[in-house]
């Protein structure tokens, strides 16, 4: 069964008709073409699907699209800003914080949803906000140095 | 599977008048965290659903409020929302302590403290404090209104609520005053399901004696429940380490009792007599290590 959602993607209106049961990386990925997002787990444990949605950190694998009428959706795709990476991508890039890269997106998206609403978190705090955030090559430490270099540098360019 | 549909009433009427003509094929969507689940590995609980009834936009189930020194937490309050709450921390603050121990952000962003405890599963980190507050879930469908404590929402197979009904929010006294912990055992820091918990209150007088007392472990009983002799035990005495492990010894002995000796005991029972003595030392403000 169809139902039609009317939502905002990355500051652009979106009006599509979806399957009722359709998931939100699945319409991100296959409708709208937003292949940034990555599925890994499916069940909500890896994080690698997180996108923002009305400033929350939610994975997009257990997030039915049908429910998002009005909502607010960033993903990847929307975070750099006139085709420059934003602090957070390119402190990640300084600080060797990837290796194969499939975990990056979504981490991206849990370390921004974090500071915007938190602009000088603690170390636990960006622990915590990474948490649900797998990653089997890299190691935590580079992606934690990262996160607070790139809240520094939000902080001085303010 | 039949075709699903969906819905997204935005009155409390229209929602109990969708569930009450759907029946056992209408589905109740909180924040999905387990329901995407079920419907992605097409299991048994979703395989009759044709409507998924949105609760997104259901004002009533939302917020936190204080009335007459009770506390009404709406089904829809996110473990986020409840891990945050002034309220909660001022007035059961082991629920909110239980609620930020749920899955990752993301999962708190989303899940809701009515999907906890309505998806049944006797792990439900937020189920041990509420029944340990003497919770009790107010009950609505079209034309009816019932109470139910936290624990009697678990039957044998899963919640006892019937087709057509909702859970609209959870009421308990406020619990300012009182000492409370929340302990949880998982495989690992973030993201685990509980392997066991143990949500713990006491009420202490000026002299130090303790005058209440409430201890609700967690995946130990097949439903969330008290441990009513142990609670006894502690009632008029000073809190102390001794004390606290003879209220560890009593729960399991109940736990035993209960379920009998399975496989797992031989785990269960050092775990469960060691989480109770830490929960109620945590609770009373005494050091978890010997000195």
């Amino acid at each position: 069964m169809m139902t039609k959602i009317d939502f905002t993607v990355n500051g652009e209106r979106v009006q599509i008709e979806i399957s009722a049961r359709a998931r939100l990386v699945d319409v991100l990925r296959e409708t709208l073409g937003l292949t940034g997002t990555k599925e890994g787990c499916g069940v909500g444990e890896c994080g690698a699907c997180t996108v923002i949605v009305n400033g929350k950190a939610v994975c997009s694998c257990i997030t039915l699209a049908a429910g998002l009428n009005g909502a607010d959706v960033t993903t990847i795709e929307g975070v750099s800003k006139n085709g420059e990476l934003d602090e957070i991508q390119q402190a990640i890039l300084d600080h060797h914080a990837l290796q194969c890269g499939f975990c990056t997106p979504g981490i991206v998206m849990s370390a921004k949803a974090l500071l915007d609403a938190n602009p000088n978190p603690t170390t636990q705090q960006i622990q915590e906000a990474i948490a649900g955030n797998l990653c089997r090559c890299t190691g935590y430490q580079q992606v934690i140095d990262a996160i607070a270099d790139a809240a520094e540098r939000r902080m001085t360019e303010e | 599977m039949q075709q699903l549909q969906y819905a997204c009433p935005t009155t409390l009427d229209e929602c109990l008048l969708l569930m009450k003509e759907a029946g056992a094929e209408a589905m109740p969507y909180a924040g999905g965290t387990d329901v995407m689940i079920h419907l992605r590995d097409r299991a048994a609980c979703v395989q009759n659903i044709r409507l998924l009834v949105d609760l997104g936009k259901l004002e009533p189930l939302r917020g936190i409020r204080l009335e007459n020194g009770m506390i009404h937490l709406g089904a829809m309050t996110t473990h986020a929302e409840a891990a945050h709450s002034d309220l909660l921390h001022e007035h059961a603050p082991f629920l909110a302590a239980a609620a930020a121990t749920v899955g990752s952000q993301q999962i708190r962003n989303t899940g809701t403290i009515g999907g906890n405890v309505c998806n049944g599963s006797p792990a439900a980190d937020t189920a041990s404090p509420l029944t340990a507050l003497y919770a009790e879930a107010v009950v609505q469908s079209a034309g009816s209104t019932r109470r139910v404590p936290v624990p009697e929402l678990y039957g044998r197979n899963g919640i006892t609520l019937t087709p057509g009904e909702l859970v609209m929010e959870f009421v308990f006294p406020s619990f300012a005053g009182w000492h409370t912990a929340f302990l949880k055992l998982g495989r690992r820091k973030a993201l685990a399901i509980s392997r066991m918990n143990v949500a713990a209150a006491l009420e202490l007088q000026n002299d130090g004696t303790i005058s209440g007392a409430r201890i609700a472990p967690g995946c130990v009983f097949r439903s969330p429940d008290r441990v009513r002799e142990a609670e006894e035990h502690l009632i008029g005495k000073a809190p102390s380490r001794a004390l606290f492990a003879e209220a560890g010894l009593l729960s399991s002995e109940e736990m035993i009792r209960r379920t009998g000796v399975r496989w797992s005991t031989e785990y269960k029972k050092p775990v469960l007599e060691a989480l109770v003595e830490r929960a109620l030392l945590q609770t009373a403000g005494l050091p978890l290590e010997e000195t």
